[in-house]
């Protein structure tokens, strides 16, 4: 993206208006001459005029050809060099040729001198501001020649056939009309380049303008699709939240209408509502997971109110919790804490619910005679936390999913019809939320061993 | 007294299953349970039941579709009548249906079904039989 106007492709631009704009300079220039040899017969140097005038096409010629060649050319600094150059050398010419139709169509006397008032505003065009100003000096210049020189009897007097002979002999005229026109050129030189000068200055704001707006644009879009991204995770959260509350809720429900509908025997309409009973449990439990789900990712973390907690004595707490559970399922659970370890800043409660639920299922997987351990640990920068079980173990396919929300691996299923796959996404979110990282290793059949690492708060 | 006929139930959810099972066998129906899909298929061509109640979303949401595909695709499950029950009324989420191709369903339910709508329909679909094995 080019971040300055294309200067060099403007300069070639006007280059060819002001070659095309030439060739009209010449025929107008062909006709006023024409005219005036018609209007006045024998008094006019129409030879050399049209001399002069035949020269301008002939290097407008020449220019023509040569601005196509500097056209298909590659573009670069090389080219714009030669395109400044290119432009000097036209102005240059245009110059000398008017002053030469001058000296041939009345000298002082003549008003043409007035045209060179374009050639000042085309410089201001092409070119810098002081180039303007050269070329208005250079104008006056070359009329002071050539009244001086004609005044001086040095190269004869061509008059107009409509202007009396004596007024180029008069000294005073000569330096009044060399200072009217000086004067004019140089004002013309100043508005022109102050115009011109403006107008780039606002081209060049413009562009800036545009790229800032752009780049806001794409900046929306990202942030649009990012918008409607999130808002397709919410709806997905939505639906599967929903199914997962109708579904045991309308299994409640059947269970309580098959105990209320008289179909049931006593003992089997006991049985009934006592499998309603679970699933209700269940669904508070559900429920619960939800809320902290919501509310780890609400809370906003202000690090110097986090208290430091030390992981192994929520360990100890939750270990005591599962004991019972372990025991009844014949599963061995061992733990092993390094000594001396430092503290990390995270909310007790939420690395309670880490502990709980990598715990829970290791021993909810995990079949009678297996084998849980826990163990943490620390090294330089953080604490190392891992739960190793020797149970059903996660497949291939199932692990790059296993911390999603709502996921659950088939073989899961199997052992636990009814859990939601909210504990491991919430695991994932408390470590994350606090600097760490969570991950797991494991074979299908074989067990799996859970990992999460946090930051030392003593560092 | 021998049954009035043979329902199958495939259902990912046991309590559902027993629940239905219950209230069906109450009224004289063979009742058999199957938890995932492919159990199902095989338990319906081990021996063909006479009506089948089929849950849409069990391990995955299109499970039940892919079920109802296979026995549309059997031409000796074809005639089973089926009934598709299902947790999910929600609107998006029949989006996910394959909807561009019909299922093979006679009929289609919300849960929580009434039980007494669930006999009604076990009369209604299974055939008459004067001998029953």
């Amino acid at each position: 993206m080019k971040d300055r106007l294309p200067f060099e492709a403007e300069l070639i631009a006007r280059i060819d208006w002001l070659i095309r704009l030439r060739w009209l300079a010449v025929v107008g220039t062909a006709l006023a001459i024409g005219l005036g040899a018609v209007s006045f017969p024998g008094s006019l140097a129409v030879g050399p005029l049209l001399g002069v005038a035949g020269f301008i096409g002939l290097y407008n010629l020449q220019f023509f050809l040569y601005l196509r060649t500097l056209k298909v050319g590659p573009a670069g600094t090389v080219r714009l060099r030669h395109a400044t150059l290119f432009a000097y050398i036209q102005i240059i010419l245009d110059l000398l040729a008017l002053a030469v139709l001058i000296h041939f169509a009345g000298g002082v006397e003549s008003p043409i001198a007035i045209f060179f008032v374009f050639h000042v505003i085309i410089a201001s065009i092409l070119l810098q501001r002081r180039v303007s100003y050269l070329v208005a000096g250079l104008a006056s210049l070359l009329f002071a020649a050539i009244g001086g020189l004609e005044y001086a009897q040095i190269i004869p007097h061509h008059p107009l056939p409509i202007v009396g002979m004596e007024v180029y002999r008069r000294g005073l005229y000569l330096a009044m009309s060399t200072t009217v026109l000086a004067l004019t050129l140089f004002l013309v030189a100043y508005l022109a380049t102050s115009i011109t000068g403006r107008l780039r200055e606002r081209d060049q704001e413009l562009l800036e303008s545009m790229q800032v707006s752009r780049a806001k644009s794409e900046e929306l879009q990202k942030l649009n699709e990012q918008l409607s991204r999130v808002d397709g995770e919410r709806t997905r959260f939505m639906v599967l939240v929903t199914h997962e509350l109708r579904a045991p809720i309308s299994t409640i429900y059947s269970c309580l209408e098959l105990a209320l509908s008289g179909y049931a025997a006593p003992e089997k309409a006991h049985e009934v509502l006592a499998r309603a009973q679970n699933r209700a449990t269940e669904m508070l439990g559900f429920i619960s997971d939800l809320l902290s789900l919501t509310r780890i990712r609400e809370q906003a973390v202000q690090w110097e109110q986090v208290p430091l907690t030390q992981l192994e004595s929520v360990l100890q707490e939750v270990v005591d919790l599962m004991k019972v559970e372990a025991e009844r399922k014949d599963v061995f659970l061992g733990v092993d804490v390094a000594p001396d370890l430092a503290p990390v800043r995270a909310l007790p409660d939420q690395i309670k619910l880490v502990w709980t639920n990598l715990l829970s299922n290791a021993i909810k997987y995990t079949d009678p005679c297996g084998i849980v351990r826990v163990s943490l640990s620390q090294d330089a920068g953080q604490l190392i936390g891992t739960v190793r079980d020797t149970g059903i173990g996660i497949s291939p396919e199932d692990m790059p999913r296993v911390f999603d929300e709502f996921y659950r691996a088939s073989n899961a299923r199997l052992v636990s019809p009814h859990g939601t796959g909210v504990g491991l996404s919430i695991v994932r979110r408390i470590v994350e939320k606090w600097g760490g990282k969570v991950w797991v290793e494991s074979e299908s059949g074989l067990g799996s061993k859970f990992t999460f690492v946090l930051p030392r708060a003593d560092s | 007294m021998s049954a009035k006929g043979d329902i199958l139930i495939i259902d990912d959810d046991p309590d559902f299953c027993e629940v239905v099972k219950t209230a069906l066998e109450a009224n004289n129906f063979a009742v058999r349970c199957a938890n995932d899909g492919l159990r199902g298929l095989a338990m319906m061509r081990e021996k063909k039941p006479d009506l089948v109640f089929l849950d849409v979303i069990m391990v995955s949401p299109t499970e039940g579709c892919y079920v109802s595909d296979e026995i549309d695709d059997d031409p000796d499950l074809r005639q089973v009548p089926v009934v598709m029950v299902t947790s999910v009324t929600d609107s998006k989420y029949i989006g996910l249906f394959p909807t561009d191709r019909p299922l093979h369903v006679d009929l289609f339910l919300d849960k929580p079904v009434p039980l007494a709508k669930l006999v009604e329909l076990a009369n209604r679909f299974v055939p008459p039989k004067h001998v029953t094995a």
